[in-house]
């Protein structure tokens, strides 16, 4: 299956807040970055850690953010391993 | 609703202790914790992540107070216990009378609480 | 730290009997759990880090070999074998400083540092690395110039990050295995320099 998102992609992590294990923290939701590279495909977390063993298996991608973006501040960089799910594309004519 | 494992950003933990460890384990029952989860996982008794759930899943109060190697073993027992391996309680020490009549695990308990953490407190530090 | 205050022997005793029913009920064989700790130990050592990082300050084809694919690179010196993690190397230059971090839980590349330290652990470190990075370092006693730029490595999935440290200036000379004592297990975590 293809990468949904390439190096330099635009992306922007989901809102969600689920009631269940998952591997995107919070600083991190509803935040704009850019992706790194994509790291290998991976059981998803959140449906791994409910001990079925049929979990989807996604790309997993580095994503970048600068910390401006996530604490309004700041001039270094975070970078994240999140799994495609979490994340939606940024448009280019969004600003 | 985010989980007391999800500090990152998070005010109020105060400055790191940046003293460096020398050995691997404070003590010979970490050692064991980490063989069991190594030898439960290897034999697909849970997965890695079913074992962070468990940690996360703990009280917050509760995860706050425990060592690191304290939440592990208590992710190790809560996993068993859902699969039905090991009964709730089964671990606790019982029919060992002693001075209160209490079950000795509570007398333990307490007094961990109370008189030894001291001795504890001096050689960690 | 937390966990400062609790029974060591209470615990203790109480894993030794998760081990006697284990073994009772034949979830676990007897020499099942020794085994699995002694071979934890044998491949996680902060040595094998540090060898990695020497052979990089000393042969630069595995040094852009170990930045293009860590995982395979450090197969070549016989670590992380086996290892369903894969390994990024990132490297501290002049203008870039590199640390890592769990925020979540506690991943760390075992196999290449060995257990991690206490600190490591710690929600002190884990809530504020991301936030303020700077400050953290700084209470490593690590004072970075006002135009080096931080990238903090949140590990949330798995792959394991470790930090390529800046060879020191004065050692041309050094043989590898020199070179390897220098480097500290902070230095490949990123809240040290070599």
């Amino acid at each position: 299956m293809a990468d949904r998102f390439a190096p330099g992609a635009r992306v922007r992590t989901f809102r969600h807040d689920p009631p269940h294990h998952t591997r995107l923290p919070r600083y991190a939701r509803g935040k704009r970055g850019v992706v790194v590279e994509p790291e290998g495909r991976a059981e998803l977390a959140d449906v791994s850690a409910q001990g079925h063993g049929d979990a989807p298996v996604e790309q997993v991608y580095a994503v970048r953010f600068a910390a401006r973006d996530l604490w309004g501040e700041g001039d270094h960089h975070v970078v994240l391993d999140l799994w495609e799910s979490y994340l939606e594309e940024v448009r280019d004519d969004e600003r | 609703m985010a989980r007391i494992n999800d500090v990152g950003g998070m005010q109020g933990f105060g400055a790191v202790d940046t003293t460096d460890d020398t050995e691997p384990f404070h003590a010979d029952w970490e050692a064991r914790v980490v063989g069991l989860f190594n030898a439960l996982r290897a034999q697909g008794m849970f997965n890695t992540n079913e074992f962070r759930d468990a940690i996360e899943s703990m009280p917050a109060k509760e995860y706050l107070a425990a060592s690191y190697y304290e939440r592990w073993f208590t992710a190790i027992c809560a996993l068993l216990e859902r699969k039905g391996v090991i009964e709730p309680g089964e671990l606790d020490e019982q029919g060992e009378p002693t001075e209160q009549g209490e079950p000795a695990g509570l007398e333990a308990r307490e007094r961990a609480e109370q008189g030894e953490s001291a001795e504890l407190e001096a050689r960690d530090g | 730290m937390s966990g400062d205050h609790h029974d060591d022997a209470l615990i203790s005793r109480r894993v030794r009997r998760l081990e006697t029913l284990l073994e009772e009920r034949g979830v676990l064989s007897g020499g099942a759990l020794d085994e699995a700790i002694d071979a934890f130990l044998a491949q996680s050592s902060p040595a094998n880090g540090a060898r990695v990082v020497a052979r990089a300050w000393v042969d630069p084809s595995f040094k852009s070999r170990l930045l293009a694919d860590g995982t395979a690179a450090v197969q070549e010196l016989g670590y992380m074998e086996g290892s369903y993690q894969r390994l990024r190397v990132v490297e501290n230059t002049e203008s870039v400083h590199n640390v890592i971090v769990c925020t979540l839980c506690s991943c760390y590349p075992l196999r290449l540092l060995g257990p991690s330290p206490s600190w490591y652990k710690s929600e002190s470190y884990r809530s504020r690395v991301v936030r303020e990075p700077r400050a953290v370092l700084a209470e490593f006693g690590l004072a970075l110039p006002a135009g080096t730029e931080i990238a903090v490595w949140d590990s949330s999935a798995e792959t394991r990050y470790m930090v390529l440290p800046r060879r020191p200036a004065d050692t041309e000379s050094f043989p590898e295995e020199e070179l390897a004592a220098r480097v500290t297990r902070n230095a490949l975590i990123g809240t040290a320099a070599v």
